[in-house]
């Protein structure tokens, strides 16, 4: 324990360590009604942190090549010893980031925790969003199969419908016209180098901004929160938030024993379009709506249109810390708190219609 | 056909007789300045004189500057009707059926003219159509036999490349039906008049309306197309061998050829019949029946054992595929990546198609090779299969350890959280 003492001694006179100690045994987490609210940035940052180990590890086999990666992802799950779990579970956690990414935006949102002084802390969390949603659309097509590969086609096509920089940005995406091994190579690049750099750029400004400026209480549950106790963050929070990434882990295995991710069969180019050609599904949405839309409305293609009524509903929701006013009493604006309930409502009604194929 | 006849018959107009012989083989046409036959015919009131000039647009003949005159002769400069149609100028308007084959034959036959149209185009029909039953009957008077027109059309002719033409793979059955499925007219001939009727029922008909697939035999591929004549006995193993060539180069094999030669059995027909030819099943092999080998053999001689051998041989083979190939689908169900099996099994039935090949060896052992081989494809992917689920009771035995590690690690933070609240 001496040596120890002396080793804490010696960084603390170097690096002033004591303030950061104090502030994290000070630091307190409010309890009330809807505490558990909370633990969804957490339960993301687990799965964000199984994807980077994951994602580590499949790079030791992967290959970026249309030639080649089809064939080394059925080499990692059949011949690398866990091969298949390390691929599963990435596969997986993937999916389960972006649905804790979207419970734990809705949760702020609805507890009104993005307005003044958090706004930039909604700001870089909508940004978090967009970039795990960003590696999502890129990972899909690595595996380099017929469905991922379609849909990629299907998915870059809409970029092509941005006024005056859609054709560049097509050509940027796909590095050419067509989906080609050259696409890959730029997604693979995409997924695991640009992507993660900006990601662990924004996470960490993030997470600083929430340590900084603490957690939020809706003025609703302020005085519930002043009767009860707080919930020291070390170790009772991080306790309890070790119980909920222990659930998600737990999830994780169940998911990739019993329902392995599919491979399905090599991208042929050449072939036609299978029936049936699906984004992931939190991309259903937009897709199915698009799908919805008539070929032109008030004399504008209606895919565009479409897109640009996405475009537009994504700036309010960026920039809802500044549109909601509030209330004059304090706490959120109704209008606002609304409008997140219909589009929740929406997000999830068309993903589940999808999937029981009412747009069939 | 006779519809077809009529349509010739009528083509022109009634004013001049029947001539049998051809007209001499036409010098180069040139596309006339002015054509008085279809400015004038275009005008008619009468249908049946209307329709050649209305024709004429899509005609081959028509296209390449053959005008009305290259067949019909007469004057197409002249535009007085008497002029025009003159018999002096070598005018036709009918021509008897007997005279067609000739006058059609009188370009076609000539390999020096056709070469200005064109190069690859056989000159043979007319010399074929002649050997052909259509044309044999004809020679002996009969008006009521298939000529060129009959097929091809009189006016509005299509190359057999165009989709629209009557002798088009998809559209020849019906041309022949139209004289094949007139069941009064072939009973003169000695024919039932149902062979249509039963190759619709074939698996070539399927392929050709089903799949779309041009290649599939129609009737002129085993017929011939000009020289239309039923395969003999002794051809009908030639007949069906210019597709199935593995299938004859197996019987020449057999025992059967020399036997059925014999017994003037026509060699694949035998078992396979003539129009309604069904896929084959391992069902017919044997002396029961309703099976096939029971024509010529009965329980307990050679034949019978033999059929007996090879019946069982392809009964163990899709017995095997059958039931892995269920196991290896209910491991994919699982999550488990099987290519390696399905590749086996894959090997496994071209063995079996191979075995169901040697059938027409009718030698039992050469079958038994193959289903052997087919049997070690089969027995290669149940073990893959059999990994899988050793794979799969792993994984889950794995996931359970795992769960029950996760669950004591979150009661425990559980209640040391608990503890810590108190």
């Amino acid at each position: 324990m001496r040596a120890l003492d002396k080793l804490w001694h010696a960084l603390d006179e170097r690096f002033e360590l004591e303030p950061i100690v104090e502030f994290v045994t000070h630091k307190v987490v409010p309890r009330h009604r809807h505490s558990w609210a909370y633990y969804f940035g957490g339960l993301t940052l687990f799965f964000f942190l199984v994807q980077v180990a994951t994602g580590i590890l499949l790079l030791l086999y992967y290959r970026p090549t249309a030639e080649a990666a089809f064939e080394s992802v059925q080499f990692i799950v059949t011949r690398v010893p866990f091969g298949w779990l390390v691929r599963s579970v990435h596969s997986w956690s993937a999916n389960l980031m972006i649905l804790s990414a979207f419970a734990h935006m809705f949760s702020v949102y609805f507890m009104g925790s993005y307005a003044k002084p958090r706004e930039l802390t909604w700001w870089t969390g909508f940004a978090l969003l967009g970039l795990a949603m960003g590696f999502g659309f890129s990972g899909y097509l690595l595996p380099w199969n017929t469905l991922s590969y379609f849909a990629t086609r299907v998915g870059t096509d809409m970029v092509s419908k941005v006024p005056f920089a859609g054709a560049w940005l097509l050509k940027f995406l796909r590095g050419g016209n067509e989906v080609t091994g050259a696409t890959l190579t730029r997604f693979f690049g995409f997924h695991v180098a640009v992507l993660p750099m900006l990601t662990t750029l924004l996470l960490g400004v993030h997470l600083a901004l929430i340590q900084r400026q603490g957690m939020h209480v809706p003025v609703s549950l302020e005085e519930e929160a002043k009767k009860r106790k707080p919930i020291r963050f070390v170790p009772n929070f991080m306790l309890r938030e070790g119980v909920v990434w222990l659930l998600g882990l737990a999830a994780l295995a169940a998911l990739a024993a019993f329902f392995p991710w599919e491979l399905g069969t090599k991208a042929d180019p050449f072939a036609s379009a299978p029936a049936g050609i699906k984004p992931e599904w939190y991309f259903l949405f937009v897709f199915e709506t698009l799908k919805l839309l008539p070929a032109h409305l008030f004399g504008i293609e209606g895919e565009l249109l479409g897109l640009g009524a996405f475009a537009a509903g994504g700036l309010v929701w960026f920039l809802v810390p500044v549109l909601d006013r509030g209330r004059p009493g304090g706490g959120r604006g109704r209008t606002f708190f609304v409008l997140g309930w219909l589009v929740l409502a929406y997000i999830v009604g068309f993903t589940f219609a999808s999937f029981a194929g009412v747009f069939k | 056909m006779r519809c077809s006849l009529a349509v010739a018959t009528l083509a022109i107009g009634l004013a001049a007789a029947a001539r049998a012989a051809a007209p001499a083989a036409p010098a180069a046409p040139v596309r006339a300045a002015a054509d008085s036959c279809l400015s004038c015919h275009a005008t008619l009131k009468d249908e049946r004189l209307r329709k050649p000039a209305e024709l004429a647009t899509s005609d081959i003949h028509h296209a390449q500057g053959i005008t009305c005159a290259g067949c019909h002769g007469g004057d197409p400069a002249a535009t007085d009707s008497s002029a025009a149609m003159d018999p002096r100028k070598g005018f036709v308007g009918v021509f008897a059926p007997r005279a067609i084959p000739e006058m059609c034959g009188s370009c076609h036959s000539n390999a020096a003219y056709m070469l200005r149209y064109a190069p690859n185009i056989p000159t043979d029909q007319l010399s074929q159509y002649r050997t052909s039953k259509h044309g044999l009957a004809l020679a002996k008077g009969a008006t009521d036999v298939a000529v060129c027109s009959s097929c091809h059309g009189a006016h509005g002719v299509r190359p057999p490349s165009d989709a629209r033409s009557p002798v088009y793979p998809t559209r020849v059955v019906e041309t022949c039906a139209r004289c094949h499925a007139d069941v009064a007219l072939m009973n003169r001939y000695g024919i039932k008049g149902n062979e249509v009727e039963e190759y619709k029922k074939s698996v070539h008909y399927a392929a050709l309306m089903e799949k779309n697939d041009l290649s599939a035999p129609t009737c002129k591929s085993c017929h011939g197309a000009h020289g239309a004549t039923p395969p003999g006995v002794d051809s009908v193993a030639n007949v069906c061998g210019t597709c199935h060539v593995s299938q004859l180069e197996k019987f020449d094999q057999s025992p059967h050829k020399d036997a059925f030669a014999a017994l003037q059995q026509p060699a694949c027909e035998a078992c396979h019949s003539n129009h309604a030819i069904g896929q084959p099943q391992d069902s017919w092999i044997g002396v029961a029946d309703k099976q096939v080998c029971g024509a010529c053999h009965s329980a307990g001689d050679a034949g019978a054992t033999a059929a007996t051998a090879i019946s069982g041989a392809l009964a163990s083979t899709v017995a095997a595929e059958a039931s892995v190939g269920a196991r290896v689908a209910r491991v994919k169900r699982a999550g488990m990546l099987m290519d390696a099996a399905d590749v086996k099994l894959e090997d496994a039935h071209q063995a079996y198609i191979m075995a169901t090949v040697e059938i027409h060896t009718a030698i039992p052992a050469r079958v038994e090779k193959q289903t052997a081989t087919a049997l070690a494809d089969t027995s290669a992917a149940d073990k893959d299969a059999a990994a899988a689920e050793k794979e799969i009771r792993y994984r889950r035995t794995g996931l359970f350890v795992s769960l029950v590690v996760i669950a004591i690690a979150m009661v425990t933070l559980a209640f040391k959280v608990r503890s810590m609240e108190r």
